[in-house]
């Protein structure tokens, strides 16, 4: 093959084809890549445009993370496929590692996590270099490059007379009056890399130790995208390409494709049929995914590691409000049990016996080693992996382990009967066994009927209840209200109970009985739900039995199986074993407006949760909680009074049922269509 | 713009050969966003030519619905592959119609229930199937790959009654041959 001098246009002959089919052959072009490639300088392929290759690489992550693979995403770019080859750029090349560093951290993560089955495409390599030799030392890179671009921003912005010194800074561009602007874009680009794989490294800190350094690393980063948005006018306007793209395509600041590769090649060569291409968030999405990625890794870096029960159990249902993403969640997960410790700090066991209300000294007790008592600290590990999954996927899972924990609580009653039976131990060891047994089985019961009030309220949450079906929705609601409230107050009564017969003075004891008995707040709390769901399902019934409407009629089946197929998992763990469809019907055939204590429910519902704000003034969740609640008994009481005026409703009036105060219990309205 | 027309100009027609296929695949391709080859058409009309259906309006093919069915898991069930109507005809009750004959016909074959996916953002669909008895069984999350996520949507027939006549007849027997006079239990209902 002849070689052309750079700059003259002769051809280079290409080798003869080799035929592959009727119309199509392969020619050998080895030939002339040889030659584009000796026209240009060495590295000037990659100088320059750096900021949009990190740009598109910022795009490609985020969809990465939002469910597109490795391979069709982040690995689309040739530059991470062979570490070598980009060695001879310091800039491109520490980019590219901490690229791979951080991809290699979140896969690792995720796939620790394992609460990510919807989104499996997430851990799925393929083969490709995830971890190249050195990636490790990626961040003294990055440092080692951060340090010479804020040398070259000084000499941009130096005096003339100091120009002279600083000559052996090699500028990024050709424009030297843009340089400054330049460096600005490619630093912060730069410095958000290092700052986000820190935030990574230190969330993995065993413990949460790393957690406060995490919290300063996503401050930075945060900054550093700020900047990032700041330089978008500035290489707009400045673009060699000139181009100027839809926003909703563009994937880097520019509106140019970078330099040697393509970020969109998925979405051109992939077929329709899947694996299919997947569409490229825009630049603009990407850095508003980086966003709340980190405000959601913020939060979670805030909360108090405080090893009690409820408290992590708040904390994974409340994040679930800001619809955190996989990598968050998974993190989240990552946090909450490590080692097989709440936080890595309590053990399952320590932990249950608190919250079961057991006094100090049971987390020490031998019954911690009996196989039924282990194996409902998996239960609690798997439950908190379920609570950390996407609500979709976590409301199938609730379904299942529902069975699991009604086996549990059985296979502990036989196991303790057992133990007890065996056990020759004397009187004081026997009444501490007992307790612990009594108290851990009440327990079980509480967070078995949690669980079932969670898969019934998520399907509000996920959509999937016409409004003809919130009837016996709220029916099985108020039923698990009622027992939940029934198995905590129980709990509370136990260790009250306990306590009081600890006391030696026989005077207090004599005090207490005669006290007037006060319902603990967290039960008040539970009755005022059971009063809104009461007067829901009630109201919702006396609109089927006397307006004709949300009936569950169909030309093909009836409101039986709706309920079969909506509570087949509830039926099914026998929670309660007398609840069926045709007990709901019972309960709801006579139900009319006239029904009095449909009036008061509402009405009770407000007047608990007044009495309770004093209980929870320093809670300002809680307060925020009853709030919502009030607002929900109120607004339902006014369009309970104004069905009840009505009778009959004309055909211009509309009821409806919308979850504007209330997540999980909705507000009645009564408008003119 | 819908079209002014009655809807008893609307004729239904079983799928009854190959004459129907391009029809068919015409409209699902100029009105669903999946593109579908010939081999998945011809996979549904070939073996279940029976439940699929199209609407006809003065000669021109308007509608059509593309089904299957078979075991699953063990349980015989009906799934809608696919479900057209031309813009201008919607709102008619065209749609209704074509899936309701399809679910007839996987009714009387003895599915126990039919099932289907729609986007959650296809408010029509929901709103169709809601009527028809389907449930919002599952939420699949970001089930197509532009983010959106999917319900699955289930029917299930109402399982036929047991027939006690004979049960208490063998019972009576059994209770003859062992002379113990007890009354007849009922037969559990799965």
């Amino acid at each position: 093959m002849a070689e052309a001098d750079g700059g003259e246009d002769a051809k280079a002959p290409l080798s003869p084809p080799i035929p592959s089919g009727k119309d199509t052959a392969w020619f050998d072009v080895s030939s002339l890549l040889h030659r584009a490639s000796h026209d240009l300088r060495n590295d000037e392929l990659i100088t320059g445009d750096d900021f949009n290759l990190f740009a598109a690489m910022s795009a490609l992550e985020a969809t990465w993370h939002k469910g597109g693979s490795l391979a069709q995403t982040v690995y689309s770019c040739i530059y991470l496929l062979r570490p070598e080859r980009t060695s001879s750029h310091a800039l491109l090349h520490s980019f590219c590692r901490v690229i791979r560093a951080t991809c290699s951290a979140l896969v690792s993560a995720v796939s620790d996590a394992r609460t990510n089955e919807e989104e499996d495409l997430f851990t799925m390599a393929y083969g490709l270099p995830l971890k190249a030799n050195g990636d490790e030392k990626c961040l003294s890179m990055i440092h080692a490059v951060d340090e010479t671009l804020c040398r070259q921003l000084k000499a941009c912005s130096a005096p003339v007379s100091e120009k002279a010194v600083l000559e052996d800074i090699e500028p990024l561009q050709t424009h030297l009056d843009l340089e400054e602007d330049f460096c600005k874009a490619v630093l912060c680009r730069i410095r958000f890399r290092k700052h986000f794989y820190h935030v990574l490294t230190c969330l993995r800190k065993p413990q949460g130790r790393g957690l406060e350094l995490a919290k300063k690393h996503i401050i930075s980063c945060l900054s550093e995208l700020d900047s990032m948005l700041n330089t978008e006018e500035f290489l707009r306007h400045n673009s060699a390409c000139g181009t100027v793209k839809n926003e909703d395509e563009k994937t880097t600041a520019s509106g140019c494709q970078p330099v040697g590769f393509d970020s969109t090649l998925n979405s051109r060569s992939a077929a329709p049929t899947p694996p299919r291409a997947i569409k490229l968030l825009s630049w603009k999405k990407a850095v508003n995914y980086f966003q709340k990625l980190l405000h959601d890794l913020g939060v979670i870096c805030s909360y108090p590691l405080d090893p009690v029960f409820e408290g992590a159990m708040r904390f994974v249902v409340d994040i679930q409000k800001f619809q955190p993403d996989l990598v968050a969640r998974a993190h989240i997960q990552l946090l909450l049990v490590q080692d097989g410790k709440l936080y890595g700090r309590e053990s399952l066991f320590a932990v249950i016996c608190k919250a079961a209300l057991l006094p100090e000294g049971a987390k020490n007790h031998d019954i911690q080693k009996n196989e039924s008592v282990q194996q409902l600290g998996q239960l609690l590990i798997t439950l908190f992996r379920v609570l950390c999954a996407n609500t979709a996927w976590q409301r199938r899972k609730l379904g299942k382990i529902l069975q699991d924990w009604r086996i549990i609580y059985v296979q502990l009653e036989l196991a303790f009967r057992k133990v007890f039976g065996e056990a020759a131990s004397t009187p004081v060891e026997q009444d501490l066994l007992l307790r612990v047994c009594k108290h851990i089985l009440i327990w079980v019961e509480e967070q078995t009927y949690w669980i079932a009030l969670r898969f019934l309220m998520l399907g509000f949450e996920l959509d999937l209840y016409s409004t003809d079906e919130y009837c016996m929705v709220y029916w099985y609601i108020y039923i698990y209200l009622i027992k939940l409230a029934e198995k905590t107050h129980l709990k509370i009564m136990l260790s009250n109970d306990s306590s009081r017969r600890k006391s030696k003075k026989k005077k207090d004891f004599v005090k207490d009985v005669g006290k007037d008995y006060q319902v603990p707040p967290v039960v008040q709390l539970i009755q005022c739900y059971i009063y809104v769901a009461q007067g829901l399902m009630m109201m919702l019934a006396s609109l089927r039995n006397e307006n004709k409407i949300f009936l569950c009629q169909g030309p093909f089946n009836s409101e039986h199986e709706r309920f079969v197929q909506h509570f087949e998992v509830l039926q099914k763990a026998c929670l309660p074993d007398h609840a069926s469809f045709f007990s709901f019907s019972e309960t709801v055939a006579n139900i009319r407006f006239s029904t009095v204590s449909m009036h008061n429910c509402f009405k009770d519902a407000q007047k608990i949760a007044k009495d309770l704000r004093g209980g929870f003034a320093n809670n300002p969740d809680r307060l925020a909680e009853l709030r919502r609640i009030e607002q929900v008994a109120e607004h339902n009481h006014v369009a309970l009074n104004l069905l009840c005026r009505l009778g009959s409703l004309e055909p211009s009036l509309k009821v409806s049922f919308d979850f504007i105060h209330h997540p999980h219990f909705a507000t009645a309205s009564v408008k003119r269509s | 713009m819908a079209l002014e027309f009655d809807t008893s100009e609307i004729e239904y027609m079983s799928y009854s050969g190959e004459h129907h296929l391009p029809l068919i695949m015409n409209l699902v391709d100029q009105e669903l966003s999946e593109p579908y080859s010939i081999f998945t058409y011809r996979y549904f009309v070939y073996l279940w030519p029976n439940l699929s259906f199209l609407a006809f309006h003065k000669g021109k093919c308007v509608g059509t619905v593309v089904c299957k069915m078979g075991d699953h898991r063990h349980t015989f069930r009906g799934y809608i592959a696919m479900l057209v109507v031309l813009n201008s005809y919607r709102g008619r009750g065209i749609a209704t119609e074509l899936v309701s004959r399809s679910i007839k016909v996987m009714m009387e074959s003895g599915c126990e229930e039919v099932t289907l996916e729609a986007e959650v953002t296809n408010k029509g669909a929901l709103a169709l199937y809601g009527r028809l008895g389907f449930i919002r069984a599952k939420r699949l999350f970001r089930y197509y790959l532009n983010g959106v996520d999917a319900f699955r949507l289930k029917l299930l027939f109402p399982r036929p009654e047991p027939d006690y006549s004979d049960s208490i007849k063998s019972v009576a027997d059994e209770s003859e041959e062992h002379g113990d006079g007890m009354p007849p239990e009922e037969r559990i209902i799965q």
